[in-house]
């Protein structure tokens, strides 16, 4: 019985001790634990403001590439548009073109009329379909040489300066592609 | 940081909870045994006793893992909300979601202005195909016209037939066919 008291005792004074232990531990190192707790609230402070300040800097730049991105689709649109208006007057001019030098040459068979038609709006499918600028600009400078020959053509047999029944220089041009 | 005294305190306190289940599960197989040999001792009543004992023993060390265990999640649970709900935790989903539209606006103007181009190049299709049908309907009506002027000269199987191929190319859109049949006609007179 006195064994059992005894050992009861030794477990109590153990419990007693380690509390003393964990008590001098907390004293002993009070000071760092409240300078680290400092240190982790100021931490915590800061990268929260640092978050704040992102978060607000990212919202100014969402608005700065909404309006920018509303503006040039704007544009986008407005080229677009463009592009079709300028795309129609070409198909125009084209037809005027094949007008044209139906009047000057009274006989002049209407596939040939066809073909040179044809091959004018290739080149203009040709300029309008190429990716990179310098394409586009051979492309366009094809159009108009052929253009400005048609019309050459129809001008020089109204005049009365050539007697050809076709317009041959056109037709040379055409057959050289 | 300050996490580190917070652990040190805490991890025996687990520790010890399950050293004092371990014990009590060792104490209720001692006590259970004892009973055991009390019952091959023929001891009356004793035996009885010390069985609702040790089950008594075995189950306060199960109950007493499993509120801990319960505690501990319970515990884990809150500091996980409370995590969640924090101001850092709120900035940083925040950011994210500012940075998931930003994102989300980039693609966005591609797309539109893939649609825009799309679109354009579909009206711009439309038009060439109008004007190639105008172009085709007025070499047709000049085919028919040469139709019309060599008929006396032609059968009436051969004009009919030249003018159901005439129809048929001027339908099918075929330049090719339509010019080699304008040829064809002139070649005939």
């Amino acid at each position: 019985m006195i064994t059992l008291k005894n050992r009861v005792l030794a477990l109590l004074k153990l419990f007693h001790t380690i509390k003393d232990e964990n008590l001098h531990w907390r004293t002993a190192n009070q000071d760092q634990q409240a300078q680290l707790k400092h240190r982790r609230v100021l931490a915590e402070k800061t990268l929260e403001a640092e978050l704040k300040k992102k978060s607000v800097q990212l919202t100014h730049e969402i608005t700065l590439l909404r309006t920018k991105n509303e503006t040039e689709l704007a544009m986008f649109k407005t080229r677009c548009k463009q592009d079709i208006k300028d795309y129609k007057q070409y198909l125009a001019a084209l037809d005027q073109l094949k007008h044209s030098i139906q009047a000057s040459y009274t006989h002049l068979p209407e596939a040939v009329a066809f073909t040179i038609h044809h091959h004018a709006k290739h080149l203009l499918n040709q300029m309008w379909e190429a990716e990179d600028f310098e394409n586009k600009m051979h492309h366009e400078i094809q159009l108009i040489n052929f253009m400005t020959t048609v019309h050459e053509d129809a001008r020089l047999h109204l005049e009365g300066a050539s007697t050809e029944k076709l317009p041959e220089r056109t037709l040379s041009l055409i057959q050289r592609k | 940081m300050g996490t580190i005294p917070i652990r040190a305190i805490k991890k025996p306190v687990a520790i010890l909870i399950v050293r004092i289940a371990l014990l009590l599960l060792l104490a209720a197989f001692a006590v259970l045994t004892s009973a055991d040999l009390l019952l091959w001792l023929a001891i009356p009543g004793l035996p009885g006793l010390m069985t609702q004992l040790g089950l008594a023993t075995l189950l306060s060390a199960f109950a007493l893992l499993l509120i801990t265990g319960l505690l501990l999640i319970g515990k884990l649970v809150v500091t996980a909300c409370l995590d969640y709900f924090s101001t850092r935790q709120r900035l940083q989903r925040r950011l994210l979601f500012s940075q998931a539209k930003q994102e989300q606006f980039k693609q966005l103007f591609y797309f539109k202005k893939l649609q825009i181009n799309y679109f354009n190049e579909v009206k711009r299709k439309r038009l060439l195909m109008a004007d190639n049908r105008q172009q085709l309907q007025a070499l047709s009506r000049a085919i028919d016209k040469d139709l019309l002027m060599i008929k006396p000269q032609l059968s009436k199987t051969t004009y009919l037939q030249l003018q159901q191929e005439n129809t048929r190319y001027r339908n099918q859109q075929d330049i090719e066919a339509l010019l080699t049949l304008q040829q064809k006609i002139a070649t005939l007179v």
